[in-house]
């Protein structure tokens, strides 16, 4: 049933012509070009919108400090293309344990910021682990269901994935910092769906995730024990119903919305953009980045950028059905969806269609950690796509 | 095969085996892409729902948040006297607001700002919690924490401003008092305007930062006073910092200038002469020891317009004003540390009353005159002892024994001759009413003046059926206690026994004696003008002046008897204040009182019957011009404290008035 179920397109009879010319020549041709123009869009449009962000900022324009970032992203984005998939499937254990090590550190030694340990200050920049981390996650994961990709139906497999993916969920969570715990429980949702789990097992699955979810918000603050801060708790449910109350929870909301709909069709223009430029926006050069950018730029501005992220997904789901292998299929699948996972929480928090969480717009807020595991990212799926249609070794 | 060296892609023969895309996962892959084309169509609706749907509401809302609407106060008006000499103004000042929506989100940080603004300004953090909490309903209103700051409290939130969000600098104008302590309950103060006041305005424009006028002039002409307060906006940042200097939208226009028929100087002389005649009774002996207070008031007899209006003890309006200090302020918000002051806030010319005593004489000698119960030059002894009803009534002195005509009577104030009259009354038929107490009313009293500023006490004029009323058979007392006896008559004729009258009512009684018989209606504000600089009405904008007063329907035959009894009170060698009035150059008339009542005083158990010495009277007495009437709280007889005080007044009145070039210099 599987031979017949070939891609039509026959990419293993091109790719096999095409591993022949390879080199840097062969290298280009085989590139995702549309992923590349979508990334190169995205970055450049980011730096743009970032600069008319920060402009009326205290620090001056954030686009230099962000152009730093996006170079050495770019470096990393090419030495991803470099190294072969296999690698990062082969040492999947000391990627897990190292990430989870990481996540450890910072818990102890980290920087504290606004009452929660993310950073870790190495000099020149603080680098926050739990970002690196989420494509590390997947790599991990995939690494340990491509391994068992023969039992896949066996409960024992979305368990042991659900072992190992725990305790870096969790290490995320008491630092504290739920809207990454989020993307980490999404790339885990992702992997596990990719990888063929079944889906009885995927519906246990999610039927406890939103059990949890329930317990944690409202029948265990019922109960007397509270797992969240109540902050926490009032962003996340927030948004559901934005009160009147102009210095409670759900004052960064309603200037989110504000900013969004005052840009209306064109945008206000950097000058003109009051809610951006007299800080009623918070934020708004990292977790309300988007919001700031709909209000300056206008529908017109923000719909630029989704579409061209919808671009990104698009081509991230193409490598997906494109992948040589499982593993790859599973590391392009799990990528995609945080992808479209962090697009879609961010701007539509800033939108009040989702809770409030700090969950960077990906290549547009202000930050290394997120702007070079993002290029990460995009690199390893580009190397994924470069290697399509050649079969692993052994 | 061997990779080829230096390849950067390595070959691999099984690639010609590639992985094929089973099923299942381009379904999986599929659903992935169909959740992303959702995803982005649900951003895309809320956007454009946001943006361009409702995007002009957002934009309002977006300018309300930057643009601050603030207040630019209109300075309040000033209050001047009837020669335009000013009484009442404003200077700058500068006051502390807190915007709530602007203070720190967070409540440790707000806590750390409010404490240290507590100590710059000298309010507690409860006090501004308490406001904040009134307030909280409208986070873009400012609370008021301080008005009248120093100059170092200025510097110090000025340099400090960003330590300080939401805490803002007015620029506002302070009630001056170059007066002092002149007339200070007449005037009343201005003061927040609080909560329950704020409810019942807010349809007239107030807001919940305004002053308001809270007792005296201030309060009943309050809406002519503050003047319309203009708007400005002001661009501000998330933290209610000022970007740039404020626009002004509406420019203010100040309160109207107040011009009252009191003359300030008058005024003066009359306080001084309350506190003369409190030092004459405490120096007098035993009978005014316990004089402690007091009252003058005097009238135009025309039309009613008060000339000076003096109740001791008093209080510095000042202490309203600006930085509150809470001992200054006690002994007129405090009722302990009030009643311990003797009640300086209370206005006693119009909200405290007395029995009036002798000085109530007149009325029941018109009364009876009017009923025919008395002839002006019938015969009725005047002796130690009136004997009625197996109860004797002493006559004030026991140094007597003749017929008195009722000139006589009056002039020598003689009380038996008034029980006989009280008795007259008490016998008339019940188809006849209560005519000695209809009269009293007739002529003001038992009810409030009018006058234009408050609180105002109605006093009492007691008859059958406020007695029935007032002791009520429900609370247990018995017949005896409901019935009117004969003694209420024969004592309210001398003006003892429970009525009760305000010094302003008896002046007003007086003036009605005094012009003829009309009744007039006391007031304070003559007009409300914008002021030209001679202290003359630029331009009157609207005049208060005098009600037209009310005729009485007296008899002037009968006042005619009343007015020579006054006259030869103060003249007659026999005349109860002939020694204080005899000499004056003006001649005057007028009755002295001198009228019993128990008094709580501290130290006392029992409370003891003390004397209210009283006197009232007007003059020229040919064509009166001013009507005086003072008491004495505990002062004695009316003709060693009340009287001489009143002399006082006159005085300076007749000084002024005889020579009239002397008062256009001073």
């Amino acid at each position: 049933m599987t031979i017949e179920a070939v891609n039509t397109r026959a990419r293993g009879l091109r790719a096999h012509r095409e591993s022949e010319s390879a080199g840097l020549a062969g290298v280009l041709r085989r590139l995702d070009w549309l992923l590349l123009l979508a990334l190169g869009g995205v970055v450049g449009y980011g730096l743009w919108a970032i600069d008319g962000i920060t402009r009326h900022d205290p620090g001056g324009s954030a686009v230099t400090r962000q152009g730093l970032y996006v170079f050495a992203g770019a470096l990393l984005f090419v030495a991803a293309l470099v190294v072969d998939p296999d690698r990062f499937r082969a040492f999947w254990r000391p990627i897990y344990f190292g990430t989870l090590g990481l996540m450890m550190f910072v818990l102890v030694a980290g920087a504290a910021t606004r009452g929660s340990r993310r950073w870790i200050d190495v000099g020149f920049f603080t680098f926050q682990p739990s970002e690196f981390g989420k494509v590390l996650f997947v790599l991990a994961l995939a690494g340990l269901l491509a391994e068992r990709s023969r039992s896949i139906g066996d409960p024992r497999a979305p368990l042991a994935a659900l072992g190992y993916g725990l305790p870096p969920i969790v290490l995320v969570f008491v630092q504290p910092d739920i809207g990454t715990a989020l993307v980490y429980m999404a790339a885990l949702a992702a992997v596990l769906f990719i990888a063929g789990v079944r889906w009885s097992h995927l519906g246990v699955l999610g039927a406890i995730t939103v059990a949890g979810a329930l317990a944690v918000l409202w029948l265990l603050p019922v109960a007397g024990v509270n797992v969240l801060k109540p902050y926490q708790t009032d962003r996340l449910v927030g948004f559901t119903h934005p009160g009147n109350d102009p210095r409670g929870a759900t004052y960064n909301l309603r200037q989110s919305i504000t900013a969004v709909g005052a840009g209306g069709l064109r945008g206000r223009g950097v000058l003109g953009a009051t809610q951006t430029r007299l800080n009623y926006l918070p934020e708004h050069a990292t977790d309300f980045a988007f919001a700031s950018l709909a209000e300056e730029r206008g529908f017109f501005g923000a719909a630029i950028l989704l579409l061209l992220y919808l671009l990104v997904v698009w081509r991230a789901l193409k490598i997906v059905a494109g992948a040589r292998d499982l593993y790859c299929a599973v590391v392009a699948g799990g990528i995609a969806f945080m992808f479209l996972f962090q697009v879609f929480v961010n701007s539509a928090m800033t939108m009040g269609v989702a809770p409030i969480t700090g969950i960077p717009l990906p290549f547009v807020s202000v930050g290394g950690s997120s702007m070079i595991t993002n290029f990460l990212a995009i690199g390893i799926l580009q190397s994924i796509h470069l290697r399509r249609g050649m079969r692993r070794r052994g | 095969m061997a990779n080829a060296p230096g390849r950067f892609l390595p070959g691999d023969p099984r690639t010609a085996e590639p992985y094929r895309l089973t099923p299942q996962l381009a379904l999986r892959v599929a659903i992935l892409a169909f959740l992303a084309l959702g995803v982005f169509a649900l951003l895309f609706l809320r956007l454009w729902a946001l943006q361009v749907l409702s995007g002009d509401r957002y934009l309002a809302q977006a300018n309300d948040n930057r643009v601050r609407t603030i207040r630019v106060e209109a300075p309040r008006g000033p209050v001047l006297d009837r020669y335009g000499r000013l009484v009442v103004t404003n200077v700058p000042g500068t006051r502390v607001e807190l915007w709530p929506a602007d203070l720190p989100k967070s409540w440790p940080v707000e806590r750390k700002e409010l404490r240290a603004l507590a100590v710059v300004t000298g309010v507690s953090v409860q006090e501004m919690l308490a406001q904040l909490r009134r307030h909280g309903q409208d986070p873009l209103t400012p609370i008021v924490v301080q008005n009248g700051l120093h100059q170092d409290q200025i510097d110090y939130l000025r340099e400090r401003a960003p330590d300080f969000p939401g805490v803002q600098l007015q620029e506002s104008y302070l009630r001056k008092y170059p007066y002092r302590s002149l007339a200070a309950q007449v005037l009343g103060y201005v003061g927040q305007i609080s909560p329950s006041e704020y409810t019942s305005l807010k349809t007239k424009g107030y807001v919940p930062t305004d002053s308001i006028g809270q007792a005296g002039i201030e309060s009943t002409y309050d809406t002519y006073l503050r003047g319309k307060n203009g708007k400005a906006q002001l661009t501000v940042d998330s933290r209610g910092r000022p970007k740039g200097r404020a626009t002004l939208v509406t420019q203010f226009t100040p309160g109207e200038a107040l011009r009252l028929t009191i003359d300030i100087k008058l005024q003066r002389a009359a306080e001084q002469a309350l506190r003369y005649g409190i030092h004459l009774a405490r120096v007098s002996g035993i009978e005014g020891q316990h004089a402690n207070g007091g009252s003058i008031v005097a009238l135009d007899p025309r039309d009613g317009a008060v000339l000076a209006m003096a109740s001791y003890p008093t209080y510095q309006p000042s202490i309203y004003v600006g930085r509150k200090d809470a001992t200054k302020l006690a002994p007129v918000l405090d009722p302990k540390t009030a009643e311990l002051a003797n009640h300086p806030g209370i206005n006693r010319a119009i909200d405290a009353a007395y029995p009036p005593g002798s000085t109530f004489k007149p009325v029941t000698a018109l009364a009876a005159m009017q009923e025919g119960l008395m002839h002006p030059y019938e015969t009725i002894p005047c002796i130690p002892v009136y004997t009625a009803y197996r109860q004797a009534f002493n006559n004030w002195t026991p140094l007597i024994n003749m017929g008195m005509d009722l000139q006589r009577a009056l002039a020598q104030s003689c009380d038996t001759y008034f029980y006989e009259l009280g008795r007259r009354f008490y016998v008339l038929p019940s188809d006849r009413g209560h005519p000695l107490q209809g009269w009293a009313n007739r002529f003001g009293l038992g009810e409030k003046t009018g006058i234009d500023a408050g609180p105002e006490a109605a006093g009492l004029i007691p008859t059958p059926e406020w007695r029935r009323a007032a002791y009520p058979a429900s609370q247990g007392y018995g017949v005896i206690d409901r019935t009117w006896k004969p003694g209420y008559s024969i004592q309210l004729a001398i003006g003892q026994g429970q009525v009760l009258v305000t010094p302003l009512q008896m002046a007003r009684l007086y003036a009605v004696i005094a012009n003829g018989g009309k009744l007039v209606t006391p007031h304070l504000a003559a007009d409300v003008e914008l002021t030209g600089n001679d202290g003359k009405a630029a331009r009157i904008l609207r005049r208060f002046g005098a009600q037209p007063s009310q005729p009485t329907g007296v008899d002037p035959t009968a006042l005619r008897y009343v007015q020579q009894g006054l006259e030869e009170a103060t003249h007659a060698s026999f005349g109860t204040s002939s020694g204080v009035f005899g000499n004056f150059p003006v001649d005057i008339a007028g009755k002295t009182g001198s009228a019993e009542k128990n008094v709580t005083l501290p130290g006392y158990p029992q409370a003891p019957k003390l004397t209210q010495s009283w006197w009232c009277g007007y003059g020229p007495f040919d064509a009166p011009t001013i009507v005086v009437c003072a008491v004495i709280e505990n002062g004695g007889h009316g003709g060693t404290a009340a009287a001489p005080a009143a002399l006082k007044v006159f005085e300076q009145y007749f000084r002024k008035s005889a020579t009239p070039t002397a008062h256009a210099s001073d």
